[in-house]
């Protein structure tokens, strides 16, 4: 009883979110009208063209994306936590937004084209990830504190490849781009970011998703996972694959979007529990609910928009607080 | 002892590490219903040898087989179908209920994207009553104490309803009631599951616990990289021996608990000083 009232209230509130985010921002549009541009698809409703482009054509789309980078995000976040058997670490654990912020900032000093830098943000993401799993694979396995290791090392060569592309980037022009890049938004969503990034996102997830109860095998450590008949390998690479598709995918068109990650599974842990058969489609809709939550504050808080890497960690410190005292840090 | 009882065959097993001998010419046969203690000093080689079993170390030299399969050509799946783990500590992350522990030892007979079914969650339960800890079956794992734990890791061996279970040392830190609650399930998984036990272990009475319980017991004492002597644990676990391998004087008592029952026990007396071959006072 209360576990479907849960699952229920679960599904619903990224829906409700996504819906009250499409009539919330600067230019005014009322429920009504929301409405019936959605009905103007099937009868014979005849809306402005104004209002239309707003709702389908700039609101869905940043929505929609917000929901999915925040839950690649959460669900990456969670996934990394129960692989590497330690609660403090994020999606970004092995370099991936590191590398994706370099592959960015390198992306806008060299072609400043909007869908290269996608591409380079993906692409280095991804390298990154590569480049830590080599650097721990040793006889034929990839220990759990070397990919750390890998992950630590990879993460700050990037970090000083991104400081090495700010010096040299024009500051006029480049520098502020990267910078606000950084920093992490939705502002220039548009459907086909939505394609782009969200195949792989897609992917990720869904992989996941599928794996999730193998990840509680994983989480307890490589020895008793493989007498417990896992193939340990295997399983951990597959995990890290789509931990990384998705949170590249998000990165890509979002940005470094911090707290996400890390503070979701959290919330979700504090929730439902540490069993990841539920914990990790319960970080999907939390993800999802928070980003599109931040988004639409990041849009109305000030006159002009505040990035949401800023927000995120702003808005959710306290309240996960909040939550820590709330439940006295009930089983850890 | 028919061959359809023989579980596991080890032949000349050796094993290397960056070509440091561990162990070497070890040869032994394990059968339904009986327990293997491995006993010898620290550093011996026992651990290295229960991961060889495991399937987690590949050995250097020699065989395994589990049931006529070489251990070497089985996938982790499969041998994790024929032999289960108990660890010497297990280290806890996250507070997973007591019942998802016992459920993952089901991951052997779950598809590579599935979830255990109904009929999984039937056996980790019956699993958990078996060692008696049913009544914690929605408590966080991390509350319990090291011997309850411990039960719960035999619990989780017992859902992958192996013919066989390894245990490293299970009672390694727990305290006297705890030790004997391990042993007393080790017993009952014997008599009545007709489980076969592989068990390292730095207590010699644990062997004459098995079998003053009856149950046929084998020891093998392991010292200077080999099986120095093997066999049932009243001419394995002697005076002499007790001298030869770890250098201590012990005596061997048999007290009697009833009338035609009585339990033997090697009690250590005194380290013996080292033997002056190295010529320095």
């Amino acid at each position: 009883m209360k576990r479907t009232a849960l699952f229920i209230a679960l599904v619903l509130a990224p829906c409700i979110l996504i819906f009250v985010s499409l009539f919330i921002g600067r230019y005014p549009i009322d429920f009504s009208t929301v409405l019936k541009v959605f009905l103007s698809y099937f009868t014979s409703i005849e809306v402005a063209d104004i209002d239309k482009t707003v709702v389908m054509d700039i609101r869905l789309p940043r929505v929609l994306l917000g929901a999915f980078v925040g839950a690649s995000l959460a669900i990456s976040g969670a996934a990394f936590q129960g692989l590497f058997r330690n609660p403090l670490v994020n999606s970004g654990l092995l370099g991936v937004s590191s590398g994706a912020g370099f592959g960015a900032a390198l992306a806008i000093i060299l072609f400043n084209n909007t869908l290269l830098v996608y591409v380079f943000a993906f692409g280095f993401g991804v390298l990154a990830v590569v480049a830590s799993y080599l650097i721990a694979r040793t006889y034929n396995t990839a220990p759990t504190i070397m990919l750390v290791l890998g992950g630590v090392i990879v993460s700050s060569i990037f970090s000083s490849l991104i400081s090495l592309a700010k010096y040299m980037a024009d500051p006029y022009d480049q520098l502020p781009t990267i910078v606000f890049w950084l920093m992490g938004s939705l502002a220039t969503a548009r459907y086909q970011d939505l394609l782009y990034a969200g195949a792989p996102m897609l992917i990720g997830i869904i992989g996941l998703v599928l794996m999730r109860w193998h990840l509680n095998i994983l989480s307890m450590g490589d020895k008793e996972a493989r007498t417990l008949g896992a193939n340990t390998n295997l399983m951990k690479t597959l995990v890290i694959g789509f931990a990384t598709l998705a949170t590249a995918g998000a990165v890509c068109v979002s940005g470094i979007i911090g707290w996400v990650g890390l503070v979701i599974p959290h919330i979700a842990r504090m929730i439902v529990g540490n069993d990841n058969r539920i914990l990790i489609p319960v970080t999907i809709s939390l993800g999802a609910s928070y980003l599109v939550l931040i988004d639409n504050m990041a849009r109305m808080l000030t006159g002009s928009e505040i990035p949401l890497g800023i927000l995120t960690a702003i808005v959710g410190g306290p309240f996960f607080v909040y939550i820590l005292k709330r439940t006295k840090g009930a089983s850890w | 002892m028919s061959d359809m009882d023989k579980l596991m065959t080890i032949k000349e097993a050796a094993f290397d590490y960056q070509n440091k001998q561990v162990f070497h010419d070890i040869n032994f046969e394990l059968h339904a219903g009986e327990v293997f203690c491995l006993f010898g000093p620290n550093g011996c080689g026992k651990s290295t040898l229960l991961e060889c079993l495991l399937g987690l170390l590949k050995l250097k030299n020699g065989s395994i087989l589990l049931q006529g399969k070489d251990i070497s050509l089985l996938k982790p799946k499969d041998i994790a179908q024929q032999v289960a783990y108990v660890p010497q500590v297990h280290k806890k992350t996250f507070p997973y209920k007591v019942i998802d522990i016992v459920l993952m030892g089901r991951a052997a007979n779950t598809s590579f994207f599935g979830t255990p079914d109904p009929t999984d969650l039937e056996i980790a339960e019956q699993s958990l009553a078996i060692v008696g800890m049913d009544k914690y079956r929605d408590t966080p794992y991390t509350m319990l104490s090291g011997g309850e734990t411990q039960l719960i890791m035999l619990a989780r061996a017992l859902a992958q309803q192996t013919p066989i279970i390894v245990m490293d040392e299970p009672t390694a830190h727990l305290d006297f009631k705890h030790e004997l609650v391990i042993l007393e399930n080790v017993v009952k998984l014997v008599k009545e599951q007709g489980v076969a036990i592989i068990m390292a272990t730095h207590f010699p009475n644990h062997a004459f616990y098995f079998e003053n319980k009856g149950i046929r017991t084998l020891v093998a004492l392991m010292n200077n990289n080999s099986f120095a002597d093997f066999g049932a644990p009243s001419s394995i676990i002697s005076e002499i021996n007790m001298r030869k391998t770890f250098h201590i004087e012990s005596k061997l008592i048999n007290y009697p608990l009833a009338v035609g029952e009585h339990i033997r026990q090697i009690i250590p007396v005194n380290t013996i000083s080292p033997v002056p071959s190295y010529g320095v006072e």
